[in-house]
Formats: C-alpha cells, structure tokens, sequence
C-alpha cells in the first residue's frame, strides 16, 4: 500500500498531476497564486497542548499525508510521515507523468515530515510550516516570518516565491482555518517521534512551479463567495450555515481534484465528475505491472443531479460512503454499525480516498453531504461508473493496508505526548 | 507549451561558447613593483599577479597602496571589457607579508559606488575588516594599520565586500591574493606558483553578462550563484605551467569565483594536499582531487612524475553542489584550468618533507558557548541580513563550537570572519587531522562542527554564505564580540 500502488498514491498521482503536465510550466517569473485578502488571522497562533496535537494529528489523518509522506492514515504504521524510502514513491511530473521516458521530467519525493533535526521538520518552525500548507512556500527556501499577503513582493511574501512540488496539495490545504494549519503544525513539530530519513530533493523548473499554480485551474484563495458559479443558495435557508460547513470541508480535502474544478466553486464542471485530463486514472496490479489488470477510476459527478449525480442518493448513503467507503449505488440507506455493516461490502475503488476522510468528524461529513445535496447547482453529466472489483474491493482494503477507524490511540509507536 | 519549457531550459542552462583568453594582469617575482611582466613569456604562459610595492623603509612593516578603479581591459580575446580593478589590473596585485609585520593599506576608492575591501581571513581589528559596517564613499579613501599574527602564515585574499554589492563588484573584476609568509617556511625549495580561480561571463560584445535579477538567468544565477562559463586563472584561460620531470612545485590556490566549487585533479598525478584557507597541515595528504569552495585556499604540491615532454590538464571536476532545479546540464562535464606541460630535461630527484609543521587540536574542554547555524536557502536560522541586528552574542578571549547545519539540497560554504577555525567533524565524522579554515563547505543537507577561539578583536563580524549572490540577498549575520 505505501508502495507506488497504494490508493492515497493514486489519487495524489492522478489529477494535479495530470492539470500540471496538461498546462505545462510556462516558465515565467511574473506572479505566484494571488488572491485578494489572503492575509490570514494576526496571532491566530495556536499554543501548543494536547489538545491541539490531537486536532493536528486527526487533520494529518483526514487529510491524507500518510498517503504520500509514509503510512498511509496509520499512525501505527511503520515510517509513518518520515517520507518515501525507495524511488518507486517518487512522483514524475511534467510529460514523462503521461509517457514515461518523455521530457521534461521533474520527479517529486515526498519528504520527511517527523521533527528529526536534520532531515524532518525539526528545524523548521511551526511558522514556517503554517506558510507551506497556507502559502505552498518550502520551507527551506523562504524565510522565518508571519505572510500576510499573496501577492509576490507583498506583505513578507516573497517576491519570487518557490512552490512546494506538485502533488502536494497546499492550494487544497490552504483552505483550512489558521488554526487548523497551526494544529498540524504543532502535531508534526510536538506529536511525533524524530526518525532520521533523508529524501533526496525533489526537482522541478526553475521557477519552483511558480507559473504552474495558476488562479485560474486551482481557485483563489479565500474561496470565492458563496454561491459561486456552480453553487446555489440552499432551498432550505436553515441548512445555510452547513452547506457552508460542507463547502469548506470540500474545498480543504481536494474533492474537485479528482470530481473536477479542483478548488474553484467558480469552474465549469466543478465536482460534477472527472473531466480533467488524469481525472480518470487506472488503479490496480497494472500500475506496477503494465500487463497486469487495470480498474479504471472515473470519480462521478456530485453536483445534486437526479439522475446523473448525487440527488439519487440520501445524505445518509453519502455520509456512508465517505465514513465507510461503502458505494452508494450497492449499499442499502440505513445507519451503519458494526451490526448492519453489510457481509458483502461494495466499496468505492480506491482512488477514493475514504480511509483517509472518513476520520473527519461526523458533523464534518455530514455537513459535505448537505452542501453536495443542497449548495452545488444539478449538473445533467452522467459519468460511467468506475470498475468494479470482482470483490467489491473487500480484500483491499484491509486494517494493515489503510489502517483502523477509528484511528489507534495517541500516541502509537510513532508517536510521543499524552 | 512543455515543449516551450523544454527549449527554454536547454537554452538557459547550456552555456554560450566563450572566450579563452586574456592579457589583462602581470606578473613578476615577489617583492618588486609593478611592471608588466608578459613581454618576455610564451603567450600562454601562466602569468603571476604582481606583488604590491611595499612603500615602507621601516623593518618588519609593509604599507601599500590598493585603488579601486573603473576601466577597461581585454579579458577575452578580440573585445574589451569594462571592468572594476584594483591597480588597474585583474586579478589586482598580490599583497605579500611576513608574520608579525605591520601591515599599513592605503585604499583609495575610485569607482561611482561605496565599495570596502574585506581581507578575507586575517585576523584583525574590527574597522580593518572591510565587512559592510564600514563602506568607503566614492572617492572616499581609508587607511588601515595592523600586525599580521604569528603562526598565520597562509594563503588568503581580499575582495569588496559592500552590502548588496559584493556579487557585482567581484564580478567587475576586484580580486586579490595575499600571501602570509613563515620566516621559517618548511617548503623553502619549491618553487611556488600562485593560482587565482575565477569565472565570468559574457556578452556578445565583451561587457560582463549581469542579468536582472527576477529574469531568468538572474533567478538561476541568485539559485546557484552566479557561474560563468569561461574560467580564468590569474586572469588567463587555461594557461600554461611548465615542470621539469621530477619537480615537485608548491601551488597555492585561492578560488576568488563568486559561486563556484572546484573540485580540482591533475590528469594521472596524485596530489599532495598540504594547506588549507590557513596554512600548512602537519603533514602531506596524498589525494587524487581536491574541492575547493568559493572563497576557499588551499596548498597542493605537484609532484612531476610523468615522463619529459608529457603535456596534462589541470581540470576542475564535476562536483554536483546545486539545487536540483537550477542544476545545470554541464555540470558533470570537466572543465580544463591549466596546461601543465613537462619540459624534455633529464629528471630532478627532489623529496618532500614528511612533517610540515605543527598543527594543535584546539581544547574542546574549556568551550563557553555552542551555537546552531541553520542554513536555509538564503536564509541562516529563518533569517536575512538586518545591519541593525545582533544575531549572536559572544563574550571576547572565549571558544566557542559552531554546529552549522545545512537543511536544503545544495551546498553552502559559510564563511566566519576575523576568526580562524578548525573543523571538528563533518556530518558527525570526525576530522581526522586539524587545519586552520576561515570558510568550510557545508554539503547538501550536511552538518560541519567547527571550534572557534574569539581572541583579540572586539567588533560585529559577519558570518555567512560566500556564494555571493547569497549573501547580497542576506544570507548573512551578525556576531558581535564584546
């Protein structure tokens, strides 16, 4: 699983990559991600406490880092955050994502994100880390301040910014409240073990991705107001405040990534299924063995459709689907526990991430299911659905692979506090 | 539009043909003055750059005069090159002193901006530092009066050293070696040759390419350091060193480029490594290449083992410092400094001394202080140059251990100033004999340990990245001895 198979892998290596090699880098030194306002909260800075270690490490959890950084969402899991170990975890990025051997070709390697001083974290600041999920600036290549602009040459941001390598998605993450951004920090910083792990750099052009991350394909940042172009005010104005909540829980776990629009409620097709190139993605023993199978993966539409998205299914199926990874479309509407989990499981494929967001909150899922259902305008795009497994995936998703929910207990092997 | 990517990067990162020559500095024996010493050479003869004439008739006291001066000379063949210059020469005159001399400089500055000369590796009182707390206006002059220590004699260099403008001003020419004398040099039968390292680059019409910073070039060059692509030594490309068969011939090597590190070898020779930024070892080091970081000094000798007649290369070797986005895709190419031809008389049988001199472990007992440098890309410990800042404090006559820790993908040298050092370990290997260093490569995402004696010189020392153009953007700090 946490090899160049694994299905946080996939999703990662799908979509972003795919909208970056399709773009190109335009190699240009004009302008970095800019958005009106990106100052964020002045002395948001969270302190340092059990409490907030717990939120930092259930936010690493839910939104994946495990999944390319090491260990998948399992805390327990050997290497867990302290990056890649071996080249077949490198992404290539740039033509060659698309045809191997074709040029440029960038590879990426996931670093080490344990606070081990000299090859993590650990001489990094919780600063500096809030600056990389908020404003993707690496670490080592930006200075120690408080940024309160995004615009290049403004407000502490640097006038030639350099990008954190695609996929990491930061323009995702980015969307989270200053606190949660302080809370990873503080769980990464405070609330794991150093592990010594030195990943080589990961390439990339000279410009440090700058004129690939673009306004225009992964949104502003803030978010653009609500209702943007694909969304709508909710019917029931009582459900306002959740479909708001839902919004934002799908804007910061990268849903447009792969159902398309990434983070930019503005974009045409936004979440109404794959559309990008690399959206539709193989999964499967082929990914290391290009004569084995391939299941294709073709992330639906989830804009309120009657009959091609969403508004076939109940809140209820979608909270399932993203808690328990169980399929809509196979799965009966009632509330699951361990009583009425069903024998024979149809699980989504896994370039769906459920094991990773089904550690969100309940009203955090929920308010997702609430914001598909009541705050994106239908979209009449019917997808087909993705392979299934002859299984329904049942035998791939197990404890070991994609770890436990909920998650084991803090602090596991790998971890330190309490 | 990857395509378009793709060309642009072939284009910007493959150097254009350069030129291969120059006639622009002189050499003559040490202690004369300044004539021009190429009217009797082979044209491809390595030339010496002339030692500063020493103007005192006192004993034990050396006072010279340096001037800072725009002009023009012929740096490459066919094109004139508006230049910096010290005594209107590039490399500038060699400053030669004995220890324990009084050195008395005269600086005179010329040229349209501040400037200040840096005597990179002395020690010295704080004013005499050339650091950019004491600029010289245009125009300006500024003297500087100093005894040299005992047990420094080495090799080291001067060089402008203006807040945001050492990176420019070294590129337009303004460099110099000085060379420290022992009375009782244990190397007193070999010849010497002085050999001065740097590179530039340019246009079409001969004026020195300096891109805009936020232009393509000028963010690789801020990236890597500013490189060129023609590699001069004492001002020449690829010059020519005689040696006869059997001659062992002591080079000091001083790489006063701007970001260059030159990881140095003689085709089919062993070298012996016998010096560092401060001097000799205790004893020769039998090595097939040497790096030698910008900045850097260093002693080999040359021992002529191959046969009458036999022509080699001196050639900086690849050595892969950069950042994997800006690497250049010459980088594990050779690149030919000099010719070293053997002359076809018969064989000289010449030894070389098995002990140099003594060199003692610094006490590690009696440390007061450890300091952490954390080298980012650009920054030290999060932070950029602030000239009103005091980064660390130190307390005069005290040692102190230095850990400088290197977190990014591509090497820094850090340089300390005023205060010489011995290496301790390198990535947690311990150094396996002590040396006199004043800069040390920290590699990529490697840690250097160094002890430091902080004697004699209260003052605000810098400390920092000697790429050049890493330091003119802050990568820079501040230590102040009290």
């Amino acid at each position: 699983m946490r090899g160049s198979s694994g299905p946080a892998r996939t999703r990662r290596s799908a979509a972003i990559l795919a909208v970056i090699a399709a773009t190109g880098v335009a190699v240009a030194f004009t302008s970095g991600p800019d958005g009106p306002g990106a100052a964020r909260e002045v002395g948001a800075e969270q302190q340092v406490n059990r409490e907030t270690i717990l939120k930092g490490r259930q936010l690493v959890l839910e939104h994946g880092c495990g999944g390319c950084h090491g260990g998948d969402a399992n805390p327990a899991a050997p290497g867990f955050l302290a990056g890649i170990t071996s080249p077949a975890q490198e992404f290539p990025i740039g033509a060659c994502a698309e045809q191997p051997g074709a040029e440029p070709c960038w590879m990426t390697r996931p670093r080490n994100l344990t606070p081990d001083n000299t090859t993590g974290l650990g001489r990094f600041s919780e600063r500096q880390i809030f600056n990389a999920l908020r404003f993707g600036l690496r670490p080592g290549e930006t200075a120690d301040v408080e940024i309160t602009s995004s615009t290049p040459g403004e407000g502490n941001f640097p006038l030639s910014p350099k990008y954190l390598a695609p996929p990491m998605p930061w323009n995702s993450w980015r969307h989270m409240p200053d606190a949660d951004l302080w809370a990873i920090a503080a769980y990464l910083k405070h609330g794991l073990k150093p592990v010594s792990n030195q990943v080589e750099d990961s390439e990339g052009p000279p410009d440090f991705w700058a004129s690939a991350y673009t306004e225009e394909t992964f949104g502003s940042y803030p978010a653009p107001p609500f209702p943007a172009a694909a969304e709508q005010e909710p019917v029931d104005r009582s459900l306002r405040d959740r479909v708001l909540a839902g919004r934002q829980q799908v804007l910061e776990h990268a849903c447009g990534d792969c159902h398309g629009g990434f983070q930019n409620p503005n974009a045409e097709g936004f979440l109404a299924g794959a559309s990008a190139p690399g959206q539709i993605f193989p999964v499967g023993p082929c990914l290391e063995d290009p004569s084995a199978p391939c299941f294709m993966m073709r992330p639906r539409n989830l804009t309120p459709h009657p009959e091609a998205g969403t508004g076939r299914y109940t809140e209820r199926q979608i909270f399932n689907a993203i808690r328990h990874g169980l399929r809509p479309s196979g799965t009966p509407d009632r509330d699951i526990t361990p009583e009425t989990f069903p024998a024979d499981p149809d699980f989504l494929g896994p370039g769906m991430i459920w094991f990773e967001v089904r550690h969100m909150s309940d009203a955090d899922i929920r308010a997702i299911a609430t914001y598909l259902k009541h705050g994106l305008k239908p979209v009449n795009r019917v997808m087909e659905e993705s392979d299934r497994h002859p299984d329904g995936w049942g035998t791939f998703y197990t404890d070991e692979e994609v770890g436990t929910f909920p998650a084991p207990p803090f602090p596991t092997v790998n971890e330190v506090g309490g | 539009m990857v395509a378009i990517v793709a060309a642009l990067l072939v284009a910007l990162l493959i150097p254009t043909a350069g030129p291969s020559a120059s006639t622009s500095t002189a050499g003559t024996p040490p202690g004369a003055a300044e004539p021009d010493p190429t009217h009797a050479l082979p044209a491809d003869t390595l030339v010496t750059p002339p030692v500063l004439r020493n103007a005192s008739r006192e004993p034990n006291t050396v006072e010279v005069t340096l001037t800072a001066t725009p002009t023009t000379l012929s740096l490459v063949p066919g094109s004139e090159t508006a230049v910096f210059a010290y005594n209107g020469m590039v490399p500038g005159p060699t400053l030669e002193v004995y220890e324990g001399d009084r050195l008395i400089i005269h600086l005179r500055n010329e040229l349209p901006e501040e400037t200040t000369v840096h005597w990179h590796g002395l020690h010295l009182p704080w004013y005499a530092d050339g650091s950019p707390f004491h600029p010289i206006e245009p125009g300006g002059q500024a003297d500087f009066d100093f005894v040299i220590p005992q047990g420094t004699a080495g090799t080291y260099w001067y060089h402008p050293h203006p807040h945001h403008r050492s990176a420019y001003q070294v590129a337009k020419g303004l460099y110099g070696a000085i060379v420290v004398r022992d009375r009782d040099d244990p190397l007193p039968e070999v010849a010497e040759k002085l050999l001065v390292l740097w590179d530039n680059r340019f246009l079409q019409d001969g004026s020195i390419d300096l891109p805009e910073a936020q232009s393509m070039q000028g963010r690789i060059d801020f990236e890597n350091g500013r490189e060129g692509d023609v590699l001069f030594v004492n001002g020449q490309a690829n010059p020519t060193v005689r040696i006869r068969p059997g001659e062992v011939q002591r080079w000091r090597i001083v790489n006063a480029s701007a970001a260059r590190v030159y990881r140095l070898g003689l085709q089919g020779h062993e070298l012996l490594y016998v010096g560092s930024d401060g001097g000799l070892f205790e004893k020769p080091v039998p090595t097939d290449d040497v790096l030698i970081a910008n900045s850097e000094r260093i002693e080999i000798l040359v021992r002529g083992t191959a046969a009458p007649g036999s022509i080699v290369t001196f050639q900086d070797l690849p050595y892969d410092r950069y950042i994997p986005q800006t690497r250049p895709r010459s980088w594990d190419k050779p690149r030919d400094l000099l010719t070293l031809q053997y002359t076809d008389e018969t064989p000289l049988r010449m030894e070389v001394p098995s002990a140099l001199r003594p060199v003692a472990w610094m006490d590690t007992t009696d440390v007061t202080a450890r300091r952490v440098m954390v080298l980012t890309q650009g920054f030290i410990n999060g932070k950029t140059m602030d000239m009103s800042r005091v980064d660390e404090v130190a307390e005069l006559g005290t040692r102190e251990i230095w850990q400088v820790e290197n977190l990014v993908g591509m090497d820094h040298p850090f340089h300390l100033h005023g205060f010489r050092f011995q290496v301790l370990a390198r990535n947690g290997v311990p150094e396996p004999f002590p040396s006199w260093h004043d800069t040390v490569n920290v590699p990529k995402h490697e840690t250097v340990r160094f002890i430091v004696q902080l004697d004699d010189y209260p003052g605000k020392w810098m400390f920092h990245c000697h790429i050049l153009d890493h330091e003119n953007a802050g990568m820079m700090g501040i230590l102040e001895v009290r």
